[in-house]
């Protein structure tokens, strides 16, 4: 008997009196129902249309077990034994009453049934295996032990049979579901449901009764109490009622009242049984259905709910996830444009830098380029893949054979190396000539195999371009300086040049100094702003046409303007610019400046002071067309005077201010030698980068008498003006009186003139003119390298010679010329003594 | 003209006047002479040379003279040429002898008053 509990094999002294107390409770309990179901025997006294011990039974088979059988059967027996014809009837009748039970019960538990009747499949099974099937046992062996006992006659058999098992049945389905709801956990329900389930089971009880007590077959109003009751508290609520109505319409048909007065037995138990039936399944079946519903919902709400919960969990994790994921992208995202920004950066700084790399995969041949390799090329990024040859298309021929020599030596060497940097031309599909510059490093493998190459290429097509026309620029810049100053006896003449170290450009300056045809000198020195070949070929154009109106103009202030007035025309810089003209005779200075720094004047003695005025503004800044104003100095013996442009002054980070300061207090110490000087200056002055160009150009008045005067000049006619400037100087400073220097100057003239004319007839050569005081006489010694030949016979040079002849020995005390292989030397004396005293040396 | 000589002249009427400032030697001649010449109209008669500006003048200069002089008389015109009594050029005149084949005046205003061809009375 698995599935009911089982008999235990030892039972303790307090289980066993419980086990008797059960015996006893489920026997007692049986027999007082049946005595009350026997009241509603139809027929006989044993055939009852229901018959409650079955229900209570089955309960007590449910609850405690198949062992309280002993209580069943000696109940069922003790009930049958008085009805029955002898006491084996009694006992069969007891075994099948007892039996019966006890197989709905296994039945019941076999299918899983729940005491609480709360599914449409207990109620299915209460019914038709606890009921149904069960009772045919009771009723078959009751019936037929009624028949064999002879208490009834055997064609009495189908109706004792059939109220037997109908009336089991009913006891089972009407009183079990009652009992079973009373050994349930008590109803918790509130005050308001007790109370309506109390008058629900007050109305179904009233309306039992009622329609019992009616000849009109009303019965059917029992029905929508029974579904009230059952649709409000369900079993809780159906097995009572359905127990009342049963009870109440059984009792009704064993005392045969309302609509059961009339009609014959089976009529009658047909009648109940069917009524009975219906109250049964109704509220069974019902009660389960909306319990099951219920709970169906209720579980529905908590799926729902817990499925709104999980869903809540997971929508939560999902947006964490999310989160997470977002976050994730985000870094990604940042990741990768930080890679492209430096990719991009690269990029830039490569088409900046007009830099590009590449990568030669040398067993696969493969080579690729970065973007401005091929903007390098000529080409949009990443047009074609390439191959070493591809690579070197467009180089020129010389250049790519020298590569493919240059990498097969390198492949040859089998270490890794630097390849040596390889100036090369391409020419780009366009036409383009470029100059580009590798470097390349080869990478080889364990056993020496070329692997790759890397290297990368610079078009240095403008710094070569930019190269080449600085030296071009340099070259012009040099050439337009005087290579060497004039030697002007008397005048000292420094002059520097220092082109900017920082900048690969040359600049716009510039110094000039002129011999003028007067015997004067003309200094000039100026600055184009700007650099590079313009500024220097502006610088060439305007120092060719400031010589040209220094020889055609006497004042500074005209060739200022005259200058100012051609860059207005033609030069579209600005330029500054001081001229000057210096008389070395008299030591008059005469200038006028276009917005150039000062010049700088350096006493004997070392007292300095800028010359500040005849100022005006810088060539081509204005339209001014006004007259430059020019002012005079004077430059005395043993001062200096220097020009220069604002490099030497112009420092970054201080004032030109400071820099003209620094200037005036180097100067000062001026020491012997001009040249040193110069040095000394752009030493002291430049510290250690050229920012700007540097012109400097020096001029110092030194006395000419300290010493005999020797001079060395080209045989050429126009040195003539300049040498009597010195002559004259020398013979000032000598105190010779104006009547014996200017004697003494004819003299000289024309035995210069006749070296000049004489000596060396179409050929370029120097001579030499001497003077030296001695004794209160002037010597004049004029030498000539050449050989003194005949004159040509021009009319013109045959009588300025005679005439020369004669005045030189009219002027001078004693002519003596010697003329021979090596030369001519022309030897003159003339006493400084005038008038009677020298007339009375001359006849001595 | 920042030259070692320059040239200026006047007409008037039949009289040119060439004022020569600066310097005369070999290495301007040339210039000078040709200068001078072409200040000279057609039309003159006289000529005068005013050298009281020139500050030298060499045997080139009087060489130039003389050959100007041949020139003016050629072309039936008189040359007088002024130099000041104290002025270096004048020596050189003086002691070349020039005074005998050119007309010598000290001032040019005696050079260009005179009416007829002859030394003027302030000669030395």
């Amino acid at each position: 008997m698995k599935g009911l509990r089982g008999h235990p094999k030892q039972m303790s002294r307090s289980t066993l009196l419980r086990y008797t107390s059960k015996i006893v409770l489920v026997g007692g309990a049986y027999y007082v129902a049946a005595i009350l179901g026997l009241r509603l025997a139809l027929i006989e006294r044993n055939v009852t249309p229901l018959w409650p011990p079955t229900g209570i039974a089955v309960v007590a088979f449910i609850i405690f077990g198949w062992r309280v059988w002993p209580g069943v059967a000696l109940a069922a027996f003790a009930v049958n034994m008085p009805i029955s014809t002898n006491g084996l009837a009694a006992a069969a009748t007891a075994t099948g009453n007892t039996l019966a039970p006890i197989v709905a019960a296994l039945l019941l538990v076999r299918v899983g049934f729940r005491k609480e009747i709360d599914r449409l499949q207990d109620a299915l099974a209460i019914v038709f295996l606890g009921a149904l099937l069960s009772m045919l046992i009771s009723a078959s062996v009751g019936a037929g032990t009624l028949v064999l006992s002879g208490a009834i006659p055997a064609s009495k058999f189908p109706a004792a049979w059939a109220v037997w098992w109908t009336g089991d049945a009913m006891g089972v389905l009407v009183v079990a579901p009652f009992l079973l709801g009373l050994f349930q956990r008590p109803w918790s329900g509130s005050l308001r449901e007790r109370t309506e389930a109390g008058v629900l089971l007050l109305l179904v009880a009233t309306v039992s009764v009622l329609v019992m007590n009616t000849d009109l077959r009303l019965m059917f109003l029992v029905i929508p109490f029974l579904g009230w009751t059952a649709w409000r508290f369900q079993q809780r609520g159906a097995a009572p009622a359905a127990l009342l109505a049963a009870g109440i319409a059984s009792w009704a048909a064993a005392h045969g009242l309302g609509p059961f007065q009339q009609g014959t037995l089976l009529e009658k138990m047909i009648t109940l049984q069917a009524f009975n039936a219906t109250v049964a399944f109704s509220s069974l079946f019902f009660a389960a259905l909306v319990t099951e519903r219920t709970r169906a919902r209720e579980a529905l709400e908590r799926a729902a709910a817990e499925l709104e919960d999980r869903v809540g969990r997971r929508t939560a994790d999902l947006s964490t996830a999310n989160a997470r994921l977002k976050h994730e992208i985000a870094e990604r995202h940042d990741a990768d444009r930080k890679l492209r920004q430096r990719e991009g950066q690269l990029a830039e700084v490569q088409q900046q830098a007009q830099v590009g790399n590449w990568e030669w995969v040398i067993p696969e041949d493969r080579v690729s380029w970065s973007d401005e390799m091929y903007r390098i090329h000529g080409h949009l990024p990443k047009a074609f893949p390439l191959t070493f040859e591809k690579a070197v298309e467009q180089v020129e021929e010389e250049d790519a054979a020298r590569i493919r020599a240059n990498v097969q030596a390198a492949l040859g060497r089998g270490r890794d190396h630097d390849l040596p940097p390889s100036e090369y031309r391409i020419v780009r599909a366009d036409g383009a000539e470029r100059v580009l510059l590798g470097k390349a490093r080869l990478s080889v493998g364990s056993d020496g195999q070329p692997l790759r190459m890397i290297g990368t290429v610079k078009d240095i097509t403008e710094s070569k371009k930019a190269e080449r026309e600085h030296r071009i620029a340099e070259t012009l810049q040099r050439s337009l300086l005087p290579d060497r100053l004039p030697e002007i006896p008397g005048v000292m003449l420094a002059a520097r040049y220092l082109p900017a170290t920082s900048d690969i450009e040359v600049g716009g300056d510039w110094y000039d100094v002129v011999q003028l045809p007067n015997g004067t000198v003309g200094l000039a020195i100026g600055d184009v702003a700007g650099h590079g070949l313009r500024a220097a070929s502006t610088m060439g154009q305007l120092r060719m046409a400031l010589r040209a109106y220094a020889l055609e103009e006497e004042s500074p202030s005209q060739v200022v303007s005259r200058v100012r007035h051609l860059v207005r025309l033609l030069v579209p810089d600005i330029v500054t610019m001081i001229y000057l003209t210096f008389d070395p005779e008299s030591g008059t200075l005469r200038f006028a400046n276009a917005g150039h720094p000062p010049p700088l004047l350096v006493g004997w003695k070392g007292e300095t002071s800028y010359l500040e005025g005849g100022l005006g503004p810088p060539l081509g800044a204005t339209t001014h067309l006004g007259q430059d104003i020019e002012v005079a100095a004077h430059v005395d013996a043993g001062s200096t005077l220097l020009l220069f442009t604002d490099g030497l002054v112009e420092r970054r980070g201080t004032s030109i201010r400071d820099g003209l300061t620094r200037l005036k207090t180097l100067a000062a110490d001026r020491g012997e030698d001009l040249e040193a000087l110069c040095d000394h200056l752009l030493g002291s002055m430049v510290t250690s980068q050229v920012s700007d160009d540097i012109a400097l150009l020096a001029l110092r008045q030194v006395p000419l008498a300290a010493e005999p005067l020797l001079l060395r000049l080209p045989a050429e006619p126009h040195v003539l003006a300049p040498l009597r400037h010195t002559v004259r100087r020398w013979l000032r400073e000598i105190d010779a009186d104006p009547r014996v220097a200017d004697d003494v100057l004819i003299a000289c003239g024309e035995a210069c003139a006749n070296a000049i004319q004489h000596a060396y007839g179409a050929k370029d050569g120097l001579f030499e003119v001497n003077l030296v005081l001695s004794d209160g006489t002037v010597e004049v010694t004029i030498r000539d390298l050449g050989s003194w030949r005949p004159s040509s016979g021009s009319g013109r040079a045959e009588r300025r010679g005679g005439l020369g002849q004669r005045l030189m020995r009219e002027l001078m005390d004693s002519v003596d010329v010697n003329s021979g292989p090596g030369g001519t030397v022309v030897r003159m004396r003339r006493s400084l003594q005038v008038g009677a005293d020298r007339e009375r040396t001359r006849a001595r | 003209m920042n030259e070692l000589a320059r040239v200026e002249s006047e007409q008037h009427g039949s009289l040119c006047l060439v004022r020569v400032y600066g310097e005369i030697d070999m290495s301007n001649d040339r210039e000078v002479l040709t200068a001078i010449e072409g200040a000279v109209a057609r039309k003159t008669v006289r000529l005068v040379v005013d050298l009281t500006h020139t500050t030298y003048l060499d045997s080139a200069g009087l060489a130039l003279l003389l050959r100007l002089a041949e020139r003016i008389q050629a072309r039936q015109q008189r040359l007088s040429v002024v130099v000041p009594v104290d002025s270096p050029v004048r020596r050189a005149f003086e002691l070349t002898g020039l005074p005998s084949v050119i007309d010598l005046e000290s001032r040019s205003e005696d050079a260009m008053n005179q009416t007829r061809p002859g030394y003027s009375n302030d000669q030395v």
